[in-house]
């Protein structure tokens, strides 16, 4: 049929091409082998010549070997043989490299090798060819492109491709540009830039022929033909990598402050073991039932389920296995430390804890009537009910912790303390609120919030009337709904910046806001007035200044203010850090008292130590204490951001939508003097169904069923992995729902 | 008109949905598909196009998606479909429905040899297994023989002297893989081409019925006129040879392909993409003094008897290579072809390239060695492509 020839370039003129050209690409099924030969053709055609190119497509899918083939011509190619002598040879895949790659390159033939290898690795071995070699893979990866499991590479040898040809980078960027592929063209001018070229050492005699293809079978009678081809294949000396199962760090579990293994609690309760997951959770949290009402939960924050459908409900279930496991922990008291524990809030309980249920003996002293400081002091009983409470502090006391309560120390009490035992962990907290400065801050009616909190836990506290409360942190909003179950007619938050800056718990405002209780932002209290008791708080409008280090707006105060009429002023505004038990001549430095250069057997936890403000904080910071005092160490940093599984190494589609499962609200019709709790958890722990397992293999056998060559077996302890017959094609770690699997380089996985 | 990097796959969809558009004043285009390797790209190329007055609908099966271009074709549309191999053998009933209902459905196959044992290589077998049911088989050799090639098939399929299907056939890979530059005529030169869909017995205003149960005599009846139809359609095909090459400025291929035959003492014969790779066996033969021609069987059913006849005259010997074999005879078209030479012509029959074996010219030397050898034809031989 008549066709009409493309004109061609000056440059495939100039260029000395010699014509026709025939170039085989081989690489592995999944490495886009076919579509490097294509692109090499639409190189081609963009220089007016005819081209023709398919791939030698196998049955064995991903992984196997593929070879693709492309001619150049000046007019249409009517060869339909698959490439035998190849003038250009491009191998993606080094591991492939052997007889039947070469088979047919004769003396001259240019040889482009993607290979982590420099150029002398090839010396000697191909020195009659034009030889040129580039890390692609390593490109292409650093540039992003491919899947989770194989990085594609054709469009970055492509570049280096062009550099054998004399092309030069325009023309290069020109056709990836026409081809719709100037997202990738960086990578390809990082090859065009990176191959090593080796020329050809001999000079090519005319007469230099290529090996001898082998001879066709001969022709037979049909009846002759009854021989079959051995089908033994080893497929896994194909490979050049292979899935390797290990555990990647959830998210929910580096984010979390105590140290806990979320995953592997949620993952116990999902399989219904309740005592199980209470063991995997008490590891580290000696407060369940509280932490697993109070905490803000930045686990669930981090949540990867909360970019598909809701993040689980981890602290439900962790208040469900706080309140429901009856795992009785062995008390001993088999170790030789002697340790006393200074304050016995959640940090101090927290390391406590962690020394006896090693079996060390443990002191705790108190300055308090009860254990537990802002536990028992602060946090109201409608978020964390006595009961609850009792039930963590009953669990740390069965280990055979000692407890001196009333216990305040002073001066040179730690002195002593320290000579009478083996180490002393200090926990006591925050230093005083911090204060008001403004005018009228002193009249009646204006009370510290903490103190308003601490008098409502033990007795009846009537505060009626219009109340303002200062602040936005949870303090705050405890303050807030104290004072509407004490009778308060009004309650109105007085907020220096914006809603979302507020540090309170973000259910715990809605909680308040449920309840009643107004937001007036951007506003601060500057003078106070009334006669003897206060009747008017002045507010100033604050505007949103320039990001300070946390990344919030500072708060820069105006001249413009309102008056609001009230009848009591709660300030929440935070608390002092700062020590004032030190004996003199001692300092504080990462977290550990020194005297004299020396570091003292005095170690320091919670927030007097590091003023983090939250419970699980200060549990995490006391268990961390205990550690560094098992190991006379330092206070160690938590531990780094390891491989952090992210919402896009998980395979949502495995994964059907379920919305999380809320806490069950009590919401009392009337407020005052009820005290009840208001959120009452979980119905059941089937909320642990949710959970994706981000980063642990959960034995779900999607990687054995996505296995193409069937290579995946289930072994007692998860899975292996048939090395002689698997192909490296990366399909199970791709289907992987959770990232607990990842192809590795074979080079690089130690044996 | 443009050229375009296309596969053979992509060109049939391309050519189908040209064709649909086509129509686009007439009653509409409607398409089942169902995927199997190595159609599958052809369909989805097609789901993937914007045809005003067209459908293409997936369906569960092979069998169901023939189902769907009988129920339009029926009501009057433009169809098409395209499959392979087992997906062919599934679809069979209803293409034998299609043919004997009298619709022109436009069916692009991909061939591809039977299973089990599976193998997803190209051989003629599929589409052999439906030559005695009155569908139109062309085999074409290159990309641009197949886009062409389907565009006639529209044409002819629905000629009202014609009126049944026709199979446009392309080697699975080796041709339906293959990309090239393919020329792709404007939608303005394809509605020239194409008069609107017209289906005479459609089912419209007036109540008939199709396909109800006939006497002996009516069997007899359709099957001749059938037969006849397919006899006349080497003449009418001609007239669309001569429409096309006024319209696309270059025509297509004849029936029956020669090449350097007329000075031959030897031919060799083939369907498909085998016979671009005779002609180069032949050149290379010439090259040692071998007077070596060759002759590719474009259209395959109706056979043009006269045609192959004629250029077997006088030869002295031919080589039949079947990429497909007919069990318990040979190849199919050696079977086919076997009286339509002269008795002192030596006749042998070489199957090869079964299941995707690459057939090069290397080989049909070797068969041509072999030949040479021969007094006279004998049972068929055959040649591992390895």
């Amino acid at each position: 049929m008549g066709y009409r020839h493309p004109s061609e370039s000056s440059l495939a003129r100039s260029d000395g091409l010699v014509l026709p050209l025939e170039v085989r690409v081989h690489g592995r099924g999944g490495q886009g082998g076919v579509t490097c030969a294509k692109l090499i053709a639409a190189l081609y055609t963009q220089m007016g010549l005819h081209v023709q190119t398919f791939g030698d497509y196998g049955s064995e899918r991903s992984g196997a070997p593929v070879q693709a083939y492309t001619r150049v011509d000046r007019t249409p190619i009517r060869n339909r043989n698959k490439i035998y002598r190849p003038d250009h040879l491009i191998v993606l895949d080094e591991g492939l490299i052997g007889a039947q790659v070469l088979q047919g390159i004769g003396p001259g033939t240019v040889l482009l090798l993607n290979t982590h290898a420099g150029l002398e690795a090839y010396r000697g071995r191909f020195e009659q060819y034009r030889l040129g070699v580039v890390d692609a893979t390593a490109i292409a990866r650093e540039q992003g492109i491919g899947s989770s499991s194989v990085v594609i590479i054709n469009t970055t040898i492509l570049g280096a491709y062009a550099r054998l040809l004399g092309l030069p980078l325009a023309v290069l960027e020109q056709a990836y540009v026409s081809l719709g592929l100037g997202g990738d063209f960086p990578a390809a001018q990082h090859a065009y830039e990176q191959v090593r070229i080796a020329e050809p050492l001999q000079r090519i005699a005319p007469s230099a022929q290529p090996a001898a293809l082998g001879e066709p079978a001969p022709v037979a009678a049909l009846t002759d033909h009854d021989k079959d081809v051995p089908p033994t294949l080893k497929t896994g000396t194909w490979s050049n990598q292979i899935p390797v199962y290990g555990d990647h760090s959830a998210p929910c579990n580096l984010a979390c402050p105590a140290g806990n293994d979320v995953v592997g609690f949620v993952q116990a309760l999902r399989g219904g073991n309740v005592e199980e997951a209470a063991a995997i959770l008490l590891r580290t949290q000696p407060l369940p039932s509280v932490c697993g009402r109070v905490c803000p939960a930045p686990c669930m924050q981090n949540c990867n389920r909360s970019a598909f459908d809701g993040a689980v409900n981890i602290r439900g279930l962790e208040r469900w296995i706080g309140d429901h496991a009856e795992l009785s922990l062995p008390s001993r008291r088999d170790a030789a430390l002697h340790v006393a524990i200074v304050g016995g809030g959640p940090a101090g309980l927290s390391a406590a804890y962690q020394l006896a249920l090693r079996g060390h003996d443990v002191t705790i002293y108190e300055a308090g009537p009860a254990l537990g400081g802002v536990l028992r002091n602060g946090i109201p009983s409608f978020r964390l009910p006595q009961p609850a409470l009792e039930r963590d502090i009953d669990r740390i006391r069965s280990l055979g912790v000692h407890i001196r309560c009333n216990a305040r120390l002073g001066g040179d009490d730690l002195r002593n303390l320290r000579r009478g035992h083996d180490a002393v962990i200090v926990c006591v907290g925050f230093g005083p609120a911090v204060d008001l400065a403004a005018n009228g801050h002193d009249l009646t009616g204006i009370r510290q919030g903490l103190d308003f909190l601490a008098a409502a836990k033990q007795e009846r506290v009537a505060l009626p009337g219009d109340v303002v409360v200062v602040g936005g942190g949870n303090t705050a909003i405890d303050c807030a709904r104290t004072a509407l179950r004490c009778g308060a007619a009004t309650v109105t938050i007085a907020y220096r910046r914006a809603r979302q800056d507020m540090p309170a718990i973000a259910e715990e405002i809605e909680e308040a806001e449920r309840e009643g209780v107004r937001f007036l932002f951007h506003r601060l209290p500057v003078a106070f007035t009334g006669s003897a008791k206060v009747s008017t708080a002045v507010l100033a409008e604050v505007e949103a200044g320039s990001p300070d280090a946390s990344g919030r707006r500072r708060p820069v105060v105006t001249g413009r203010t309102s008056s609001m009429p009230c009848d009591a002023v709660l300030l929440a505004l935070g608390q002092k850090s700062g020590l004032d038990l030190l004996p003199d001549g001692w300092t504080m430095k990462d977290g550990r008292a020194h005297e004299g250069g020396q570091a003292l057997p005095v170690w320091f936890a919670g927030d007097c130590a590091t003023g983090e403000g939250t419970v699980t904080h200060a549990v995490g910071n006391g268990r961390l204490a205990a550690l560094a005092v098992l190991e006379g160490r330092a206070m160690a940093a938590a531990p780094a951001d390891g491989t952090r599984v992210a919402p896009g190494q998980i395979r949502f589609s495995h994964f059907d939508l379920a919305a999380p499962n809320g806490d069950r609200q009590h919401l009392p019709s009337r407020l005052a003097g009820n005290f009840d709790e208001v959120n009452l958890g979980l119905a059941d722990p089937g909320e642990a169904e949710r959970c994706f397992s981000c980063g642990h293999c959960t034995r779900c056998d999607t990687c054995l069923v996505s296995c193409p060559d069937g290579v995946i077996y289930r072994t007692e302890d998860g899975y292996r992995v048939d090395g002689e017959y698997c192909k490296g094609c990366g399909m199970c770690a791709a289907e992987c729902p959770r990232s607990a699997m990842e192809m590795q380089e074979k080079h690089e996985v130690t044996p | 008109m443009t050229a375009q990097l296309l596969s053979a796959n992509h060109g049939a969809a391309l050519a189908a949905t040209l064709a649909a558009r086509a129509n686009r004043d007439g009653r509409g285009f409607c398409s089942g598909v169902y995927p199997i390797t190595p159609s599958t790209e052809c369909m989805e190329y097609l789901c993937q196009q914007q045809i005003e007055k067209g459908r293409v609908i997936r369906v569960e099966s092979e069998h169901s998606a023939m189902g769907v271009c009988i129920g339009a074709a029926s009501a009057g549309a433009r169809t098409f479909t395209a499959t392979s191999s087992n997906g062919l053998a599934y679809m069979y009933e209803n293409c034998i429905a299609a043919a004997c209902l009298r619709l022109p459905v436009v069916l692009a196959v991909a061939n591809r040899t039977l299973g089990p044992p599976w193998n997803i290589w190209a051989d003629h077998s599929d589409a052999l297994t439906l030559r005695d049911h009155g569908l139109i088989q062309f085999y074409c050799a290159d990309n641009q023989e197949l886009f062409d090639t389907v565009l006639c098939a529209f044409r002819l399929a629905e000629d009202r002297r014609v009126m049944m299907p026709v199979m446009v056939n392309m080697e699975g890979f080796i041709l339906s893989h293959t990309v090239a530059q393919t020329e792709i005529p404007d939608q303005s030169q394809v509605d020239a081409f194409l008069p609107l869909t017209d289906i005479p017995h459609r089912l419209d205003r007036t109540p008939h019925t199709l396909g109800q149960i006939e006497v002996p005599h009516q069997t007899e009846m359709h099957r001749w006129q059938h037969h006849n139809a397919m006899l006349a359609v080497p003449a009418i095909y001609g007239e669309i040879q001569d429409r096309f090459a006024d319209i696309f400025g270059r025509r297509p291929d004849d029936p029956v392909v020669p090449y350097r035959a007329e000075d031959a003492d030897t031919l060799i014969v083939s369907l498909g993409t085998i016979g671009s790779t005779a002609e180069r066996a032949a050149e290379m033969m010439r090259a040692r003094g071998d007077r070596v021609g060759a002759l590719r069987v474009r259209l395959f059913r109706p056979l043009p008897a006269d045609a192959i006849r004629a250029a077997f005259a006088g030869k002295k010997r031919i080589a039949v290579i079947d990429r497909d074999i007919g069990l318990g005879i040979g190849g199919v078209l050696w079977s086919e072809l076997r009286h339509l030479a002269d008795p002192a012509t030596v006749m042998q029959n070489y199957v090869a390239g079964l299941g995707g074996g690459d057939i090069r010219p290397e080989h049909m030397m070797k068969m041509l060695a072999d030949l040479e050898a021969r007094d006279g034809g004998g049972a068929p031989a055959m040649m591992e492509a390895v």
